[in-house]
């Protein structure tokens, strides 16, 4: 179910922040730099007539051969039947981005799971701590450059630390 | 009629002989632990939901005895290890074992339990409940189905009330 009045404002949008539109299986795709994140998605909630203003999901992929990484926003409307895809790229090496919290404050899990598996920093995050994983893992299990503990160091008991 | 009151009497004690027995204690509490296992109430995984299945009335672990999942540590002597077990919740696990009183015993249940099953190359994975854990059973499957269970903890039984064929299975014999 293709929503042209979605797909015109997306692609206006495309054109304010430099970004592209792509369309995957009737839902629109805005890829943009990370830098103009929070404007994109602040003008994807306040779309007239369709807004985008319920914030599906929000993971992070690994792009080791861009040296990228993306982090994909899932946006739809408990208003009507859009959907839309942001997709906003951010350098491997500085994974920096802006936190979605202040627009949505459900924002505030996945991001903290993106943070723990792919070490992406949302910058004015609430609490950016790991979520799935323990305190004291070292590095993030989802970049595709990770390696996996050896056999004997996984049947290692980990020491509990006070209060956990 | 007197010889029929002797005979009576005789026939009496004769009764009497065969209902009494001699034993140790050791062997007596053994043959009653084997027979009322108080397992601690905690499942890891989908394990955990086929240990409710053995518990629950179609399989109905209650006839064996060993129906009194405890909901404190404290009070039960079995640990049934139903499920995957995350190198997250592994000093859980073995705080929950160190607050059990003794004799305790621990069944792995399931693949994850016995070897890490599908997730034994994953970061966040202990391979087996062995590496931390003294086993006593090991129950195969992914899930084991509840007849698998009470299987296991039968051969527990066993292992509990003849612990003279432990010692020398644990030699070779």
């Amino acid at each position: 179910m293709e929503n042209s009045v979605l797909l015109k404002k997306v692609e206006e949008l495309a054109q304010k922040l430099d970004g592209e539109v792509e369309v995957s299986i009737d839902t629109p795709v805005l890829k943009i730099k990370g830098n103009r994140i929070i404007e994109a998605l602040s003008a994807a909630k306040a779309f007239a007539e369709v807004p985008c203003d319920f914030l599906h999901d929000l993971t992070g992929v690994d792009y080791p051969e861009r040296n990228e990484f993306e982090v994909v926003y899932h946006l739809s409307s408990l208003k009507g039947a859009q959907m839309l895809r942001v997709k906003a790229t951010i350098d491997r090496d500085n994974p920096v981005i802006d936190s979605a919290v202040r627009l949505w404050s459900g924002a505030d899990f996945p991001e903290r799971e993106a943070f723990d598996l792919l070490g992406i920093k949302f910058s004015g995050h609430p609490n950016l701590t790991r979520i799935l994983l323990w305190d004291d893992f070292v590095g993030y299990p989802l970049r595709k450059d990770y390696v996996v503990d050896s056999y004997e160091e996984r049947r290692r008991l980990r020491t509990l630390k006070p209060g956990e | 009629m007197e010889v029929d009151k002797e005979k009576e009497l005789r026939e009496a004690e004769e009764m009497v002989k065969k209902n009494i027995i001699l034993t140790t204690v050791d062997t007596a509490l053994n043959w009653a632990r084997g027979h009322s296992f108080w397992p601690v109430t905690f499942g890891l995984a989908c394990c955990a939901i086929e240990m409710m299945a053995a518990g629950a009335s179609r399989y109905d672990l209650s006839r064996f005895g060993y129906e009194v999942f405890r909901p404190s540590p404290r009070q039960a002597d079995v640990m049934i290890v139903a499920g995957t077990i995350t190198r997250k919740m592994a000093p859980a696990v073995r705080r929950i074992y160190d607050q059990m009183p003794e004799p305790k015993w621990v069944i792995a249940m399931g693949s994850c339990a016995n070897g890490g099953g599908p997730f034994v190359d994953s970061y966040a994975v202990v391979p087996g409940a062995d590496a931390f854990l003294p086993v006593d059973v090991y129950i195969p499957g992914c899930p084991p189905r509840p007849e698998s269970l009470i299987y296991g903890l039968l051969q527990l039984k066993q292992k509990v009330q003849n612990p003279a064929k432990v010692r020398l299975s644990r030699h070779g014999k």
